[in-house]
């Protein structure tokens, strides 16, 4: 037994220097590399990507590859950083004064940086017939207060995944009854339950869904200038009844209101729930739960009476810390382009933002042996012109988003009625929004 | 022979640069930070008391200020208590006790974040949990262990003990090996049965160990974090959020490092003062 111990202490060790290891690679990375770059001199810019190590490395080291061909003095050094730790190490870095030249993030934590002047405004530069290049709902994503702060990159519009098995189980009719809408849905859910005892429909409510959800059942969440809060109406109240409806008469998962978007596909995979929107989950199904995979038909995302749909966005910032911005923003259009994106989306059913790239017919026909995953980036690629960022950024997002799922919580743990809760998030909004 | 007075301060001092640049320096760097509003990127502005008078009226604050608490008086009683008698158990001339030993402390080595995964499994509405009790019959319908704002914190707080007893468990053991075997002999002769053993022998030179113990799991249930993350969120409806997890949402979530680090102050003298009443309460007999 003395051995066992031994042994696990030496893993423990192990670890920790393993740990320590790819922690200082981090910061040696910055060490005596950061020079003028005003055109032709030489140039080393720092990428950094949110986790996409290990399955697409060999892609990014070819593109990095190309683009160092193509340029010869410009270095590109990449480090890929978890997503949950991506926010924080790169504000550390921009305090410090050491932030990396080129950085993946998503609009909604970039819009909290381009609200501090920490970015590059790409509407400078980056030429006007460039930008044209991009989808304009995806370039428009990365816009507050009229400036540009990111390029896009990748997309994914939201498509629904739905258990034929299950649908069959409860006597419905796979092609004809999945939801297109929330009453869809909710029906689905009831039928399912009296029939099988499983849940129809699991909505997600983390971060920033409570407020998407309500957008597209038609409220609107501010009024014109975002001063004041203007989701006090018909159409909120039913969302919010909505949802305290389905959570109280056990119609969705009481995980709903804690779980992250794990316990969405931990249930859908272990065969529990009919129908969720995690399209961008289908790899991980596929690998994980084959059977479950194989019984999967994709389809258009549940909305509400506004029929928006939402698009998420993956962007390219350059930090306005850098000192090489040329280089850098070379790079971040060389990593955009047409070509490399279309390469990217063959190997995860992502959209690219390049116009020229969706024209490709791989994103429009779907072969004699499509598979689920195919169809999902068929489904989704058709219905990108109808969609578009519900949430615009808005300064103090985090604080706004928390107050609306705190009152829709109480209204659907039944601590207030769902007008009380409303009337809340309300008074809560405005408050925030006059800061 | 002379001696240089200075070379002991030479040999504490590679200890006391990094404790100061690592531990000393960011403390004070908090308290300052606490009277500034910072964002960390825009250059700190003074602000004076602001970020703490707005703490005192945040009911945010208070709520989990109180769920700390809770988890304090939940924890550490049992986290006091329960490895006391496990340690006693494992501490008998036994074949395979190593067996035993180290299985008690499987769970402190486990990573965190893997364990509360599997404890939400444990605890989800058709979990392993309500699997068991329902077939034994002792509930009919599913308890909603980590969803109600009733029982979230405490089925995380079990995380948290079930996490913490092996740690616990070796110090007390190693408390037990240093108990001489006269006074066991001792009491034999007077005729002591195994539960006097323990109640008149045993806790009472275990108390020193007692006190380490009280502070050391007092502070870590002031700064429980990872559980709460992985687990709950905080939720529902900041049922289980602590003190810990508010600093780090405002800090992190909301970039509002001053006023993280003016809650993070309180947390500090809270524990300041948690851990000097630890002493002068229950050290006042043993001086070890």
């Amino acid at each position: 037994m003395k051995k066992k111990s031994l042994i696990s202490l030496l893993l423990i060790i192990a670890m920790l220097v393993m740990s320590a290891c790819g922690n200082s690679d981090d910061s040696s990375a910055k060490d005596g590399e950061k020079k003028e770059s005003g055109g032709s001199e030489e140039a080393t810019i720092e990428f950094w990507t949110m986790q996409l190590k290990p399955t697409f490395t060999d892609y990014i080291e070819g593109v990095i590859a190309d683009f160092e061909k193509e340029n010869p003095n410009i270095k590109v050094k990449w480090l890929d950083v978890p997503a949950a730790d991506l926010s924080q190490k790169i504000l550390t870095a921009v305090s410090s004064d050491s932030a990396p030249d080129v950085v993946n993030l998503n609009p909604t934590f970039a819009s909290q940086l381009a609200d501090l002047d920490a970015l590059v405004n790409m509407d400078e530069a980056v030429a006007e017939e460039d930008q044209k290049k991009y989808v304009q709902g995806a370039w428009e994503a990365n816009q507050i207060n009229g400036t540009t702060f990111a390029i896009p990159w990748y997309l994914s519009t939201e498509v629904s995944l739905n258990n034929k098995a299950i649908y069959e189980e409860a006597g419905l009719d796979p092609e004809k009854d999945i939801p297109v809408t929330y009453e869809d849905a909710k029906k689905v859910a009831k039928t399912v339950k009296e029939e099988t005892g499983k849940y129809g429909y699991f909505p997600s409510l983390d971060l920033s869904l409570v407020l998407q959800h309500m957008v597209k059942m038609g409220a609107d969440l501010t009024n014109e200038d975002g001063t004041k809060a203007a989701f006090n109406t018909d159409a909120g109240l039913k969302a919010f009844e909505y949802f305290t409806e389905l959570y109280q008469d056990d119609l969705i998962p009481r995980e709903a209101l804690t779980g992250d978007q794990r316990s969405t596909i931990d249930m859908y995979q272990a065969g529990q729930v009919a129908t969720f929107m995690g399209s961008q989950f289908i790899s991980q199904i596929k690998e994980n739960a084959p059977d479950i995979y194989e019984n999967t038909l994709p389809s258009t995302g549940i909305t509400g009476e506004s029929g928006k749909k939402t698009i998420s966005v993956q962007n390219i910032v350059v930090p306005e810390q850098t000192e090489s911005k040329e280089a850098a923003v070379k790079f971040a259009l060389f990593l955009t382009n047409a070509e490399n994106q279309l390469e990217f989306s063959k190997l995860t059913p992502i959209l690219p933002s390049a116009v020229e790239a969706l024209e490709d017919p791989y994103f429009t026909e779907a072969g004699e042996d499509a598979e689920p995953v195919d169809l999902v980036r068929i489904q989704s690629a058709a219905q990108l012109d109808e969609s578009e960022l519900l949430i615009k950024p808005m300064d103090n997002y985090d604080e706004l988003r928390q107050a609306m799922y705190d009152a829709i919580s109480e209204a659907m743990l039944g601590n207030m009625s769902p007008q009380e809760a409303l009337d809340q998030a309300e008074a809560a909004w405005n408050e925030i929004l006059s800061k | 022979m002379r001696t240089n007075k200075l070379t002991p301060y030479l040999f504490l001092l590679p200890g006391l640069i990094i404790l100061g640049a690592f531990i000393f320096y960011p403390m004070l760097q908090a308290f300052w930070l606490s009277m500034t509003d910072y964002n960390m990127i825009a250059d700190a502005e003074f602000v004076g008391t602001t970020n703490y008078e707005n703490l005192f009226q945040d009911d945010l604050f208070w709520k989990t200020l109180t769920n700390t608490f809770i988890y304090l008086i939940g924890v550490v009683p049992a986290l006091v208590i329960i490895p006391i008698f496990l340690a006693v158990l494992v501490n008998q001339k036994l074949k395979g006790i190593g067996f035993f030993r180290s299985a008690y402390y499987i769970p402190v080595v486990t990573s965190l974040v893997v364990a509360g995964i599997a404890w939400d499994w444990v605890y989800k509405e058709n979990g392993l949990l309500n699997y068991v009790l329902d077939i034994l019959n002792i509930i009919s319908e599913p308890i909603h262990w980590l969803t109600s704002t009733q029982t979230a914190i405490f089925a995380v707080m079990v995380v948290t003990i079930w996490k913490g007893l092996g740690y616990y468990m070796i110090i007390y053991l190693a408390g037990l090996q240093s108990i001489p075997n006269d006074l066991y002999e001792a009491a034999d002769i007077d005729g002591a049965n195994w539960w006097q053993k323990v109640t008149r022998v045993t806790i009472p030179m275990l108390m020193p160990f007692v006190l380490i113990v009280t502070i050391m799991s007092s502070i870590a249930a002031m700064k429980v974090f990872e559980e709460i993350y992985i687990m709950t969120g905080g939720g529902p409806l900041h049922s289980s959020e602590t003190l810990v997890f508010y600093i780090y949402t405002e800090a992190f979530d909301r970039l509002n490092m001053g006023y993280a680090s003016a809650a993070g102050v309180v947390l500090f003298l809270i524990t300041l003062v948690l851990s000097i009443i630890n002493i002068k309460f229950m050290g006042k007999d043993n001086t070890a």
